[in-house]
């Protein structure tokens, strides 16, 4: 299994514009435009009052049908941050509060940012998230990030063993649990009762983000952009592929599942150009097969005169992960001397094909070109 | 010397420099590899395609497991792990050896390989270079042995099929093929070139091997000739009027047996003299010990003196 890209969305936001030439040399603390934090970002070629310090929080919000992130920026002016929530239309990415947000206007505040992080849907459509102030893990707000007064929470520090989580999947349905501090996926059970570990998956590197799709799966995005999906209440892994084009540049991935289109958003905090313009951006998936490449032909069996020889290749993704169901079709390249048995064959579960050449009773060499027909997305 | 039936013009090679493989194992649910090296898991494919997919972390070592599958030992917990069939990685949720815990010495290592069946409940330990020694997972207790004089380590060693494994050593490229279960003992040897990782495909008996030159190499299991034995008869006496039995071996590059090629043979005069009596067949294939065989007829009459048999193979 691998992910169909529907979409790129890039870039999928903007900082705001110094609004005048940018400084030639990194201009004073004080000057013509009053007190400057960050001269940095304004001193040529770089011309933006923001750039991304931190993604705190990306999930789907199924009230709104958003996509929602809460941005730290660091910024030119007073006093030297600022905490933004940006909301994308879950239907196409577009940025819906452009003009709130240039304008400062969807400020969150500090505490939420600062001290909730990598919040994601969980149960009851409900947004909940690890904490930095404390060791909780609590239903938050998604228009600031802060617990919801009165909301559902579980302290991972008071169960056996005790536990810090950076990243977490809540199941209050069936009482599960599955979280993440750098390198595992804990699986919890029991979780009105008496919590019990039963179970861990280890990364395949340290994780990006972890985000909820139902009851069963959660979705995993490590640093270098692998994707995963896992089934939590087993635990086992399901599926592993990748993002499209994993760039050097990412500074970081966060993945959500869009419950109500079935589909996987990546958000790619991307470094800035040498403008400083903003390039993060909005990436969505199907999970279904999408093929990366086709593998050469190999030979399984003695190549001697005579023989029936079959040959061996492989339709992969991105992760090198098997794709199916294609027709794969191959074709003998003249000087043909031998036969081709089977003209087409079909991808097995693995991304295998099969060919079966009929080798002539004297030497020759022959050249076998495979042919795969993917469908445009 | 099994016969190379690809070599890719791809170099499967780590990412990172400095890095190296050190495991390699065929996957058979993939049917591809899983190689491991310092800092990275991939996936590779016969021709040499290298896919990266995860990350190392420290703890594990790899071993081969029954099925064509791989395990990873953990050094400090002394546990073997199943890997998760989707992406390779270890699933700590399992253990294969619950009864015993396999310690640091008999553990795997990147120039000792070991082996799994927790089928049948086999830990296979290579003690030195000549032996591997057979133990009983559910008390650690030292079940049996097969003595298999490789001289060397075998880097890897790899399923084959139920009760047999396969060695393979890296410098030498010695294999030997193994029955670990019914009766102890090595059933077939044979030689590959020298590699940094190989492996055993169990799906089309193949061995696959990556060479330090980071190239993938693909050997059917069938031995490549290397020599043609001068006919000798059987009796070695030489009769008229007689099918006399008469013989040659093709063997490969260590005298190990190439069944199933034609051999061609030729009577030939000696003295500008025309041959005497003649053979009753032109080719004939060799038989599964590499031989050979024809029937030589004597002269029909009462004369004597000398003829020559000339045999020979051709390779494709």
């Amino acid at each position: 299994m691998s992910l169909w890209h529907v979409r790129t969305v890039a870039p999928c936001m903007e900082y705001i514009e110094l609004g005048r030439a940018c400084y030639p040399t990194t201009p004073p603390l004080w000057g013509p435009d009053g007190l400057i934090y960050n001269g940095h970002l304004i001193t040529c070629p770089r011309h933006y009052k923001q750039t991304t310090n931190d993604v705190a929080n990306f999930f789907y919000e199924p009230g709104n049908d958003w996509l929602v992130a809460h941005i730290i920026l660091s910024t030119t002016y007073w006093p030297s941050w600022d905490v933004q929530r940006y909301e994308f239309s879950a239907e196409d990415g577009a940025w819906l509060n452009r003009e709130e947000v240039l304008a400062k206007q969807a400020f969150i505040g500090i505490w939420g940012a600062a001290w909730t992080r990598d919040g994601t849907m969980g149960s009851f459509n409900k947004i909940y998230a690890c904490r930095n102030s404390e060791t909780a893990i609590r239903e938050i707000s998604w228009r600031t990030a802060e617990p919801v007064s009165g909301g559902w929470w579980v302290d991972s520090y008071t169960w056996t063993p005790k536990s810090i989580y950076s990243f977490a999947v809540v199941n209050r349905v069936d009482n599960h649990f599955a979280a993440i501090g750098s390198w595992t996926l804990d699986c919890w059970r029991h979780l009105g009762t008496a919590p019990e570990r039963f179970g861990q998956l280890r990364l395949p590197n340290t994780l990006g983000y972890l985000a909820y799709e139902s009851r069963n799966y959660c979705w995993v995005v490590t640093k270098d952009g692998v994707i995963l999906k896992a089934d939590y209440q087993v635990p086992r892994w399901e599926m592993i592929s990748t993002v499209q084009n994993p760039t050097s540049d990412a500074r970081n991935y966060y993945i959500t599942y869009d419950t109500r289109r079935k589909r996987v958003v990546v958000f790619r905090w991307r470094e800035d150009a040498a403008d400083g313009a903003c390039r993060n951006q909005l990436e969505f998936y199907y999970p279904m097969v999408e093929a990366g490449r086709l593998t050469e032909p190999v030979p399984v069996t003695s190549l001697r005169a005579g023989n029936r020889i079959i040959l061996a290749a492989h339709l992969i993704g991105d992760a090198g992960e098997g794709v199916t169901p294609y027709t794969v079709e191959g074709e003998l390249l003249e000087p043909v001397e031998g036969r081709l048995v089977t003209p087409f064959s079909g991808t097995e579960l693995n991304g295998r094909v099969c060919f079966q050449y009929q080798a002539p009773d004297q030497a020759c060499t022959e050249t076998l070109r495979l042919k795969v027909t993917v469908e445009e997305s | 010397m099994y016969e190379k039936v690809f070599e890719s013009t791809k170099q499967a090679q780590p990412a990172q420099s400095g890095d190296s493989w050190y495991y390699l194992v065929y996957m058979s649910t993939w049917d591809t590899f899983l190689a491991q090296s310092i800092w990275e898991w991939s996936r590779v494919f016969r021709d040499g395609t290298r896919v990266k997919f995860a990350t190392t972390s420290g703890g594990y070592a790899m071993l081969a497991r029954v099925k064509g599958f791989p395990a990873y030992w953990n050094q400090w917990t002394g546990k073997v792990h199943p890997a998760f069939e989707i992406n390779g990685l270890p699933n700590p949720n399992e253990v294969l050896n619950p009864n015993w815990d396999i310690g640091y010495s008999l553990g795997p290592s990147t120039q000792v390989g070991k082996f799994i069946d927790d089928v049948n409940q086999v830990y296979l330990h290579q003690p030195n270079v000549n032996r591997i020694d057979l133990y009983d997972l559910e008390n650690g207790q030292k079940a049996g042995e097969i003595n298999h004089n490789a001289g060397e380590y075998f880097a890897s060693l790899a399923w084959v099929q139920p009760g047999q494994v396969t060695g393979l050593c890296r410098t030498s490229g010695k294999v030997r093929i193994m029955d670990y279960l019914s009766s102890p003992r090595v059933l077939e040897s044979g030689r590959i070139e020298p590699f940094k990782v190989a492996a055993y495909d169990s799906a089309f008996h193949l061995f696959f091997a990556i060479g330090t030159d980071h190239k993938a190499r693909v050997y059917c299991r069938e031995a490549w000739p290397a020599a043609l034995s001068a006919p000798v008869f059987e009796p070695a006496t030489v009769y008229g009027l007689k099918a006399n039995r008469v013989k040659a071996r093709l063997t490969g590059q260590d005298g190990e047996p190439c069944p199933d090629w034609w051999v061609h043979w030729e009577l030939l005069g000696v003295g500008g003299n025309p041959p005497l009596g003649y053979l009753d067949r032109l080719v004939s294939k060799t038989d599964k010990e590499g031989w050979a065989k024809n029937f030589y007829f004597g002269p029909d009459d009462i004369s004597a003196g000398q003829s020559r048999i000339r045999t020979w193979g051709v390779l494709y």
